[in-house]
């Protein structure tokens, strides 16, 4: 997940929740004078104003009071959770939290359905969110999403895939050649994690190590974006990680030159720890004196994300 | 207990609203002072009959406390009752009852209630891109500390969109929906804009698969069932019934008002599909002594379709959970039988930030002062008018009536 997600700050008052959480288990404050469940965690009783309260430990389970999918991330760092399933649950004790569900079609999530907890460790230092399914789903109580676990369950996946056979297309056919033109984009390539050692090391590279790239104290800040954000030439380069599935291949050519960018264009930032993937398409075949000129449009989002972070129309000349 | 009515709006002024991109860059203070000072010139009374003020403290501009005191220094006024109001789209419904309040206790006879809601121009070290940060959680704290920032933003829960949703998503659980009628709200207050030169949507017509066809926000909201901000900006002016007497306009009497809030996020509402301006709206007309039916406009705060809905049933118009029914059996333009929202609704009007909710309260005195134009209602002395805060969390209702 992007790294710029909001993320709990504990107070001397909610810290037993948050530490509960950490272990996958949820601790609630409940009075001692009158009985009532209090969320979230807060100086007195909500209802009846002692201040004697305890810390106690609960199942979990409760139902779906409502729930929305949204169409547009409530924040860009949110496009990788598209639709975000957010939610409104209702304890078994009669406290209601704020939440988004997990591991759940669209189509099985109604309102007043049973759900359980599923604790998601979302930071390195063991920091975890609540999360709710449905009660009869069969998935693990507690899940890893660091970004670190992400990277390495896209990777798994990505090298899992057999790949599909291809059809050959000579290169020097103009006619098959030029009937590779399409509107249509391909489906999407394996995903990459932008951490901020990586960015760290373009920037070294690169030498562009401004501050909104680099310095994470200082984005948080500061920059509009709440966090780093990815270099446009950074996730340009990264298109050569990716693996787009095509189910063809140019094929009979001596050489082939990667020409440059017809348009290069960064119209979305890539938040740090965001994954990416593309897709791509043909958009021009020409046949030039020296060979076969090819311009190709890859697209690069943020996993989710309706609006692309690199355009680029890559030509390449077969020869 | 309450208003007796001897408090009425005598003037109002509001910006056309704009897109922020092309509107002027003014001062707060600056807009205040032209916003009052249009809106006396349409009272017809001199400066020097203010002697009270109401004013929106939060993103004022150039001072982040000490708002009344700068702004009265700045007009040259000298007051006997300053507030702050800090509720958000309720803001104008509660600046206009407080402000009847200052005058009835006779602490002041005339109160300026003024929301500046242009933004003001950026100085050598301001960095524009603290907007682009203040919008990031939607009004959301991000305060350490507050509860918001920690158990709701974690988890994407920010701004209003989604708020809404879930209480759209709620009612549909329990009362059934129906997209066509909540359609039916957009298309009907743009009705009302085709007869308000005034509106941003003046000019554009509406269709009920327009709306049904606009893009999928959070279901079930579509982007046509939600405001589109703008900048502007309003005031009015509350004065006693001597100073009434020598304003040009019939006045419009506040003969009853609620207010009513106990939570920030609608997940800590007792129920969320029954929302404040339940109680707000009660304690009105009790105050005012009128029944439902003798309302003959309804301004209701309009920031969703599902804000109308449900402040049509909770404030007693329609029987609750047959609000759909109810919107697809009355017609609410201003030639129909339940004339609501005539100056076309924020959601044709614009949400000029703050002071959209000033644009329901100002049509009712445009409709009651018998100068809405082409809208005009043939008969227009009781008007009810409601405002709505955050997520349903603040609201507050007006019953307005000529003198």
């Amino acid at each position: 997940m992007s790294t710029n997600k909001p993320l709990p700050t504990p107070t001397e008052i909610s810290a037993p929740y948050w530490n509960g959480l950490k272990e996958g288990r949820l601790t609630l404050p409940h009075c001692k004078s009158c009985g009532h469940w209090i969320f979230f965690p807060r100086r007195h009783c909500d209802k009846c104003w002692s201040q004697d309260l305890e810390w106690k430990e609960v199942k979990g389970t409760g139902t779906l009071y409502t729930y929305t999918l949204t169409r547009v991330p409530t924040l860009p760092d949110f496009a990788d959770d598209m639709p975000q399933k957010m939610a409104v649950v209702e304890l078994d004790e009669g406290v209601r939290i704020n939440t988004t569900l997990i591991g759940l079609d669209e189509a099985d999530i109604k309102v007043g359905m049973r759900v359980k907890p599923v604790f998601d460790t979302v930071k390195s230092d063991g920091t975890a969110l609540l999360r709710f399914t449905a009660a009869h789903k069969d998935i693990p109580s507690r899940i890893d999403s660091t970004p670190a676990a992400l990277a390495a369950a896209a990777e798994a996946q990505a090298s899992a895939e057999p790949e599909a056979a291809k059809r050959q297309v000579r290169f020097d056919d103009e006619a098959a050649m030029k009937a590779l033109v399409s509107e249509t984009y391909s489906a999407w390539s394996n995903q990459v994690v932008v951490d901020q050692a990586l960015i760290d090391e373009f920037a070294r590279l690169s030498g562009d190590d401004y501050w909104i790239h680099t310095d994470p104290e200082r984005a948080r800040k500061q920059s509009p974006f709440g966090g780093t954000i990815a270099h446009g030439a950074l996730v340009q380069v990264l298109q050569s990680r990716f693996r787009i599935p095509l189910d063809y291949e140019v094929v009979g050519f001596n050489n082939m030159l990667n020409y440059g960018s017809d348009r290069l264009r960064f119209p979305a930032p890539v938040p740090t720890g965001s994954r990416i993937q593309a897709r791509s398409r043909v958009k021009a075949v020409e046949k030039l004196p020296k060979g076969m000129q090819m311009t190709i449009e890859i697209v690069t989002h943020v996993v989710g994300s309706e609006r692309p972070s690199v355009i680029n129309d890559l030509v390449i000349l077969y020869m | 207990m309450g208003l007796k009515g001897n408090a009425a709006i005598v003037g109002a002024a509001q910006y056309k609203p704009e897109k922020y991109a092309t509107a002027p860059r003014m001062f707060h203070l600056e807009q205040v002072a032209d916003l009052a000072g249009m809106a006396l010139a349409d009272a017809g009374l001199k400066a020097s009959d203010i002697d009270g003020l109401v004013i929106h403290g939060p993103q004022f501009h150039e001072a982040q406390v000490f708002v009344p005191a700068m702004a009265a220094e700045y007009l040259g006024l000298s007051l006997n009752f300053a507030e702050v109001v800090d509720l958000g789209g309720c803001s104008s419904v509660a600046a206009v009852w407080r402000a009847a309040m200052a005058v009835e206790m006779g602490l002041c006879q005339a109160v300026l209630c003024v929301i500046p809601a242009r933004m003001a121009p950026f100085g050598p070290d301001e960095d524009p891109s603290w907007m682009a940060r203040a919008m990031r959680f939607g009004g959301h704290s991000t305060a350490f500390g507050a509860p918001e920032a920690e158990f709701d933003l974690p988890y994407g829960h920010m701004g209003q969109n989604t708020g809404y949703a879930m209480i759209a998503q709620r009612y549909a659980a329990k009362y059934g929906y129906d997209p066509v009628a909540m359609a039916k709200i957009a298309v009907d207050q743009r009705t009302n804009a085709l007869a308000n030169p005034q509106a941003s949507f003046f000019g554009k017509p509406l269709s009920i698969e327009d709306v049904l066809a606009s893009k999928m926000v959070a279901e079930p909201l579509r982007v046509l069932e939600i405001v589109m901000p703008v900048a502007g900006g309003a005031a009015v002016i509350v004065a006693s019934k001597e100073v009434a007497a020598r304003a040009k306009n019939r006045g419009a009497c506040i003969t009853g008002f609620g207010e009513h809030l106990y939570f920030k996020s609608p997940t800590y509402a007792t129920e969320m599909t029954d929302t404040p301006i339940g109680p707000a709206a009660e304690r009105a007309f009790a105050m005012a002594g009128i029944k439902r039916s003798d309302v003959q406009a309804a301004q209701i705060y309009d920031c969703y379709t599902i804000t109308v809905l449900l402040t049509l049933e909770d404030a007693g118009f329609a029987p609750k959970g047959e609000g759909m029914r109810w919107v697809r059996e009355h017609d609410l333009t201003y030639k129909g039988n339940f004339p609501m929202n005539t100056h076309g609704g924020q959601l044709s009007f614009g949400q000029s930030g703050t002071a959209g909710g000033m644009s329901q309260v100002i049509e009712a005195f445009h409709q009651i002062s018998g100068r809405a134009g082409e809208r005009q209602l043939k008969r227009c002395d009781t008007v009810f008018v409601s405002g709505t805060g955050g997520v349903m969390s603040e609201q507050g209702a007006l019953i307005l009536q000529g003198a």
